[in-house]
């Protein structure tokens, strides 16, 4: 059996690539951190480049399984990576690594995750980030998706939905392991923050938006600290983030506070308002910043999100929370009736119930909300979340049956 | 087709069958195994739970009649002669007892959180693994050939876990106390 108190040497595999920022990559990312900072050893498969190295990994321990092809996906366009070039690089990657446990994130996406859990001899975590159904394609790839699936020793789920999905679809269990975030570099608002500091902020916005392409900040830059501010945060173009839904309620909203402003941030390419400050893809640093100037954040996404990272992070800032009522975002928040909430929820898509929501935070902001929403982010922070990673390694590590031959169907 | 090519035919599909049929036996192997060693390792997770547990005695100014409430409870888990539905009902009766006593004791007992948080992954993972091994061991193909025969069946562990902190709402290092994020995070167990 293996000695669980040394250095771990991690296999990650991750579908997605680093180019481009997702809920996923920064999951991994963060674990990697983590990993290492406790004094283990990870390493990351996944399509694209890394561009240089970072804090959670050095470019030497990651590894490309080359460009990803982009298929539509799961609502999304998925960069993915299949076939068998990609099927002998995983190969490769597994059998060089030397890994004592593979942690493979989503894997039952048609790509690298797929097939490194197929070719998997090292003990196998996996955790499932949607909450999808795939039933359908479940029962097409009949027994060759169930007899990968078998092969993992223990499956994390990022929260109950999540789970939900493994269970009724996969017919596997998972233990519940949210995802992580770096509370204190979020947790930066202070009451003083308000008074000042827009010009470090403006700085950063000016760099993010400069670094992206001019071509599509559309707007007015942002302005002093008077005007109360919204924040939207996510991809632009994909109907299910729930832009839309924000940009219905924005006449209403204007109607009552006609000097309110609207900063989105994040991919894809789309026509907004003129008051509609585009901001574009923005760096992490960037976000920060954003979410610090806020007065409320809206997350009006419409379905599909089984965890809700973004919010969780505004969370963490202490700014005034509008959030749709998927079940993910109501585990985050509470329930309406809920007198210890952490935030407003309003009805999936309901754009005037939203404009309510909002104003009613505008009107009357609640600092003790907001404190709660900021005192329940800490418990996601990567010491906490990263143990708990941890003991599910130590038990897959102690109750794999990898020491069987190899097996028949790699 | 001739007598060649019927052989032929005939070796193919045999040498098909045998390949498909050996591929099952290795997955009905891999998950019996596991399921036995999820077993022994929710085992000692649950044997740490109850060690835990009486050492609850131990703490400074504990009413005599709650410590002998949980070291009787933590004691009747420990009998190496349990039958498994028994341990399952001694298990269960010292989740209750831990769930009573709690709002008695003087000071939050991390560690026995921490144990009893364990104790619940390993059980989810011991009856995910149980599970599958079922599955895979009650097809028809796995029947027929007798695949499994030289296992014993693995059986679920059922039993009452209570209300605790998961794994990620008490980090160690949190200072005592710092517990209102726990209302999202808090298990209860229904009953079973």
């Amino acid at each position: 059996m293996t000695d669980l108190r040394r250095r771990l040497r991690v296999g990650m595999v991750c579908p997605y690539s680093f180019d481009v920022p997702g809920g996923v990559q920064n999951h991994v990312l963060g674990l990697a951190r983590y990993l290492r900072q406790v004094g283990h050893r990870p390493y990351v498969l996944a399509p694209g480049e890394l561009r240089s190295s970072t804090p959670a990994l050095d470019l030497e321990d990651f590894s490309s399984v080359g460009a990803a092809v982009p298929v539509p996906y799961n609502g999304s366009v998925a960069r993915v990576n299949f076939g068998p070039l990609s099927a002998a690089r995983v190969r490769r990657w597994l059998r060089n690594g030397k890994f004592d446990l593979i942690h493979i994130h989503e894997p039952v996406t048609p790509s690298i995750s797929l097939l490194a859990l197929w070719a998997a001899e090292q003990p196998v975590v996996a955790t499932f980030h949607t909450a999808t159904p795939r039933s359908r394609s479940m029962q097409l790839a009949g027994g060759v998706l169930r007899a990968a699936i078998e092969k993992i020793d223990a499956g994390i789920a990022v929260s109950e939905s999540a789970r939900n999905v493994v269970v009724q679809h996969l017919g596997r269990d998972a233990v519940v392991i949210p995802n992580g975030i770096r509370f204190d570099d979020f947790a930066r608002r202070r009451p003083a923050m308000r008074a000042d500091p827009f010009d470090e902020l403006r700085t950063t916005l000016d760099e993010a938006r400069r670094s992206t392409d001019s071509g599509h900040s559309a707007g007015s830059p942002p302005e002093p600290p008077q005007r109360p501010r919204l924040i939207f945060i996510g991809r632009l173009d994909e109907p299910r983030k729930g832009l839309d839904v924000l940009l219905a309620a924005i006449p209403l909203i204007r109607q009552a506070r006609p000097d309110v402003e609207v900063i989105v941030a994040g991919q894809g390419r789309r026509a907004l308002p003129s008051w509609c400050c585009n901001l574009g893809p923005i760096t992490e640093e960037a976000k920060i910043a954003l979410l610090n100037s806020a007065d409320v954040f809206v997350a009006p996404q419409l379905a599909r999100e089984s965890f809700g990272i973004v919010l969780l992070e505004a969370m963490a800032c202490g700014v005034q929370l509008v959030a749709s009522d998927l079940p993910s975002f109501v585990d985050l928040l509470g329930a309406p009736q809920d007198k210890e909430r952490r935030g407003d929820v309003f009805g999936v898509g309901d754009h005037r119930a939203l404009a309510r929501a909002v104003l009613e935070a505008l009107e009357r902001p609640d600092p003790l909300q907001a404190a709660r929403a900021q005192q329940a982010a800490k418990a996601y922070d990567w010491s906490s979340v990263g143990m708990a990673v941890l003991a599910v390694y130590r038990a897959a590590l102690s109750t794999a049956p990898s020491t069987l031959a190899a097996d028949g169907e790699v | 087709m001739n007598t060649v090519e019927i052989l032929a035919v005939i070796i193919i599909v045999g040498v098909v069958l045998v390949w498909r049929i050996s591929w099952l036996a290795t997955r009905v192997h891999r998950a019996t195994t596991r399921a036995e060693r999820t077993w022994s390792v929710l085992d000692a997770a649950l044997f740490g739970r109850a060690q835990r547990a009486a050492e609850l005695v131990m703490m400074r100014s504990i009413d005599p009649a709650t410590a002998l409430l949980v070291l009787d409870a933590a004691v009747a888990t420990l009998d190496p002669d349990l039958c498994q539905g028994e341990r399952e009902l001694t298990e269960s009766d010292l989740s209750h007892v831990l769930d009573a006593v709690d709002p008695m004791l003087p000071a939050r007992p991390s560690e026995l959180d921490m144990e009893r948080a364990r104790a619940s992954m390993y059980r989810r993972l011991h009856n995910d693994a149980v599970s599958t091994a079922l599955a895979l061991r009650r097809r028809h193909t796995v029947r027929i050939f007798r695949l499994a025969r030289r296992s014993v069946e693995p059986r679920p562990f059922e039993m009452a876990e209570g209300t605790f902190c998961t794994l990620t709402a008490c980090p160690p290092d949190s200072p005592e106390g710092s517990t209102s994020p726990l209302t999202t995070v808090m298990v209860r167990e229904a009953e079973n």
